[in-house]
C-alpha cells in the first residue's frame, strides 16, 4: 500500500472512531460524576438497555426520535433515583445495589422490547449532519464534520463536565462530597444531596448512551444491544482517572484500537483472530498498568456516609 | 344440604374421572415438547428457526398430535441449563437442547431419563438410544451463497462476518469461500470475527468496515447478524442470510436465505417415537433429506438470471448426488 493509502485508512479508521466513541463518552462522564461523589454505580449497562429501549421504541412507534431521547435520559434519571435510593439513602453495598440495577434493566428493556415491539425491527435513526462544504476539507473534513448531532453533543461535553467539575461552586461541593463527606457535611454541604443529583445526572447520561446505540447507531434494538459496553465504560472512567478529558483519550484509544483490529482481520494477514479481537481491551489494561501517575480516585468512593457515625 | 352435597361431589368425581380418561387416552398420541435456546425465540435466527418450527408443526398437527411445547430462553451456563433440563425431562416427551453446548448436559441428563427423548445439535454424536444430534450442513447453503456472492460482486471483493471461528460458523463460512472460489479464484474473500454471537452493534461495526474496505456482497452467520444486514441495507450493498429466511428485515439486500428446516426434523422424531424409536441417531439437514432449504427474495430476483439458477440448480443436485463435496478443515 502506498503512503496515502494508509492515510486514506488513517482517516476511515478516524471518522468511524470519533462517531463509536460518542456512547462511551456520554456513559463514562455520567458514571465520573457518579464516582466523583463517592457512589460506583455498576448499573450502567442496564440503564443504558433500558435508554436504548425507550429511544428505538418511540423512534420505531411513533417515529419521534427526539421525543425517544428525551425519554431514554429521563428513564436514566428514574434509574438513577432508585440507585442513589438504595446506595445513599439506604446506604445498601454500591457493588451489589448496582449489578442488581444493571440485572433489573436488562431483563426490564428484554421484556418491554417482547411485550411491545416483539421482533427485530429496524428504523431509520438519526441522520449525519454533513456541513455543506465542511465535510470536503482534505483530511479532517470526514472526520470531523460526517457525523449526527449526539456525536457534537459527546464531544462538547468533555470541556463543559470539566468546567463544571473543576470551575463552578457545585463541581467543588462534589469533589469534597466525594473525598471528604464528613468535612463537606461540616462545611454545610448536603452530602445525600449532591450524591442523588450526581448518580441521577450519571444515569441520565447513560440513558442517552443507550439511545445513541440504537437511534443513532445500530438503528435497531436486538436483545442485550448494548453487549458489555456499560462496563467498558466504568473502566473508562478508572482508565481517565476520573478526569473528562482523560475519558475521551482513553473512549478514542479504545475506538481507534477496535477500528484498526476489525481492519486487520479483514485484510487477510494470517493472525488468530482471537488475539486481534481481545487487543482493544489488552491495550486499554496494559496502559492502565504501566501508566505510574498516582490514582485520583475518590477517596470516599463507594463509602455510604453515615451523620451519625462517630467512627 | 348433605344430600345436595353428595350429589355436588358426585358429579364433581364423575366429571374428574371422565376428564382424567380424556387426557390418558389422548397422552398416548399427543407428545409434549420443552426447548432450551441459548438465545431468543426472535432472534431472527438460529433460535428462532427451530422455534418457528416447532410452531408450524404444532399448528399443523394440532393439539391432539403436540399437546404442550414450553422453552427457556437465553440459556448459556451448565448450571442453568442443567437444572432447566431436569425440570422438563420427566414431564415432556422431547426435550430439544439447542445447541452444541449443551452436549455434556444432554449426555449427563438422558441417562436419568430413558423414556424421554432428547435432541441437540449442531453435533453428529447421539451418545443414547434416547438423544438425536442434529446436524446441519451448513456448508451446503453457503457453496450456493458463494456461487452468488461471486456472481453479483461488482468490487471482486465479498465479506464474511462471523461471530467465533468454531463449530457452524466454520462450516458455514468454509462452504462460502469454496463456492466463491468454484466460480473465480480471484474474488477476495475477507473474513471479520466479532468475537460474539449477540453483539449487534459489533456485527455492524465489522460489516461496516467491510463495506468501507471495498465488499459488496456481505454474509454471516449468528444472531448478531441483524446489526450486519441493517448496515448493508443502509450502504446498498447485499447479503446472503443462513439459518432462517432473513429477508423481511431488508427486502432490497438479502438476495437468499439458507433455512434450516427444523419442522421437518421434528416431525421425524415424534413419527419415531410412535414407532418406539426414542432417539439414537445422527439427524443430519441436508439438501438431500430435504431438511435444508435455500429460498430467493422475490424482490431481488433480477440478479438471479437464467444461467446463474441452472448453476445454482446444478450445484444442488451435485451436492446431493456427492459430485461436489465441501471439505470441511
Amino acid at each position: 500500500m502506498a503512503v496515502s493509502a494508509y492515510l486514506q485508512l488513517a482517516i476511515r479508521i478516524l471518522t468511524v472512531a470519533v462517531a463509536v466513541s460518542a456512547p462511551y463518552i456520554f456513559a463514562a462522564i455520567g458514571e465520573m460524576f457518579s464516582q466523583k461523589s463517592g457512589v460506583l454505580n455498576l448499573g450502567v449497562e442496564g440503564i443504558m438497555m433500558l435508554g436504548a429501549f425507550v429511544a428505538f421504541y418511540f423512534a420505531w412507534a411513533h417515529e419521534n426520535i427526539l421525543l425517544g431521547i428525551i425519554l431514554a435520559i429521563f428513564v436514566g434519571g428514574l434509574m438513577g433515583l432508585l440507585m442513589a435510593f438504595v446506595s445513599v439513602t439506604l446506604k445498601a453495598k454500591q457493588g451489589i445495589s448496582g449489578i442488581g440495577l444493571f440485572m433489573f434493566g436488562w431483563g426490564v428493556a428484554g421484556t418491554l422490547f417482547r411485550l411491545f415491539v416483539g421482533g427485530v425491527q429496524s428504523i431509520s435513526g438519526l441522520q449525519d449532519l454533513n456541513v455543506s462544504g465542511l465535510t470536503d476539507l482534505p483530511y479532517i473534513g470526514r472526520i470531523l464534520f460526517s457525523h449526527n448531532i449526539l456525536v457534537y453533543l459527546a464531544f462538547l461535553l468533555v470541556p463543559v463536565s470539566w468546567y463544571v467539575l473543576y470551575k463552578t461552586p457545585w463541581g467543588l461541593k462534589v469533589r469534597a462530597v466525594g473525598s471528604t463527606p464528613r468535612a463537606a457535611d461540616t462545611m454545610g454541604i448536603n452530602v445525600t444531596k449532591i450524591r442523588y443529583q450526581c448518580v441521577i445526572l450519571g444515569s441520565m447520561l447513560a440513558g442517552l448512551a443507550g439511545a445513541y446505540l440504537s437511534v443513532a447507531q445500530a438503528n435497531m434494538f436486538a436483545s442485550d444491544l448494548v453487549a458489555g459496553r456499560g462496563f467498558i465504560a466504568i473502566a473508562l472512567v478508572y482508565f481517565g482517572r476520573w478526569k473528562p478529558f482523560g475519558i475521551l483519550k482513553g473512549a478514542m484509544l479504545f475506538s481507534v484500537a477496535n477500528g484498526f483490529q476489525r481492519w486487520f482481520q479483514i485484510s487477510g494477514i494470517a493472525f488468530p483472530y482471537e488475539v486481534t479481537v481481545v487487543f482493544p481491551y489488552v491495550l486499554i489494561i496494559v496502559v492502565l498498568a504501566l501508566s505510574h501517575k498516582k490514582f485520583a480516585e475518590p477517596t470516599a468512593l463507594t463509602v455510604p456516609y453515615d451523620r451519625e457515625f462517630k467512627g | 344440604m348433605i344430600k345436595k352435597l353428595s350429589v355436588i361431589s358426585f358429579l364433581f368425581i364423575f366429571v374428574a374421572i371422565f376428564s382424567l380418561t380424556g387426557i390418558g387416552s389422548a397422552e398416548d398420541e399427543a407428545v409434549s415438547i420443552a426447548m432450551i435456546f441459548p438465545s431468543t425465540i426472535d432472534d431472527m435466527a438460529w433460535s428462532q428457526a427451530m422455534y418457528e418450527g416447532v410452531m408450524s408443526l404444532q399448528e399443523e398437527l394440532g393439539d391432539a398430535r403436540i399437546s404442550n411445547v414450553s422453552y427457556s430462553e437465553n440459556l448459556y451456563d451448565a448450571v442453568q441449563v442443567g437444572s432447566a433440563m431436569r425440570e422438563y425431562a420427566p414431564n415432556f416427551d422431547i426435550v430439544i437442547a439447542h445447541g452444541a453446548q449443551y452436549q455434556n448436559i444432554v449426555d449427563d441428563v438422558a441417562r436419568d431419563f430413558p423414556n424421554t427423548t432428547f435432541a441437540y445439535g449442531t453435533s453428529y454424536n447421539a451418545m443414547h438410544d434416547n438423544v438425536y444430534a442434529y446436524d446441519p450442513h451448513a456448508e451446503e447453503g453457503a457453496y450456493l451463497a458463494g456461487i452468488i456472492a461471486a456472481h453479483v460482486t461488482e468490487t471482486g471483493i465479498v465479506g464474511v462476518i462471523g461471530p467465533v471461528q468454531a463449530g457452524d460458523a466454520i462450516k458455514y463460512n468454509t462452504g462460502f469461500m469454496q463456492g466463491v472460489e468454484s466460480v473465480d479464484p480471484d474474488i477476495e474473500i475477507r473474513v471479520g470475527y466479532t468475537g460474539s454471537f449477540g453483539d449487534t452493534v459489533a456485527a455492524r461495526e465489522m460489516a461496516e468496515t467491510q463495506i468501507d474496505e471495498g465488499a459488496d456482497v456481505l454474509t454471516g452467520s449468528a444472531q448478531q447478524t441483524v446489526g450486519s444486514i441493517r448496515a448493508a441495507a443502509e450502504a446498498g450493498v447485499y447479503w446472503l442470510s443462513t439459518d432462517i429466511d432473513q429477508s423481511s428485515l431488508a427486502p432490497d439486500t438479502v438476495i437468499a436465505s439458507q433455512s434450516l428446516n427444523f419442522k421437518e426434523v421434528v416431525r421425524y422424531m415424534i413419527d419415531a417415537r410412535a414407532d418406539g424409536i426414542y432417539g439414537g441417531e445422527h439427524l443430519p439437514l441436508s439438501f438431500e433429506n430435504g431438511f435444508l432449504t435455500y429460498d430467493f427474495n422475490e424482490n431481488l430476483a433480477h440478479l438471479i438470471d437464467d444461467e446463474l439458477q441452472a448453476l445454482i440448480d446444478q450445484t444442488i443436485e451435485q451436492i446431493i448426488s456427492g459430485e461436489i463435496t465441501i471439505e470441511i478443515n
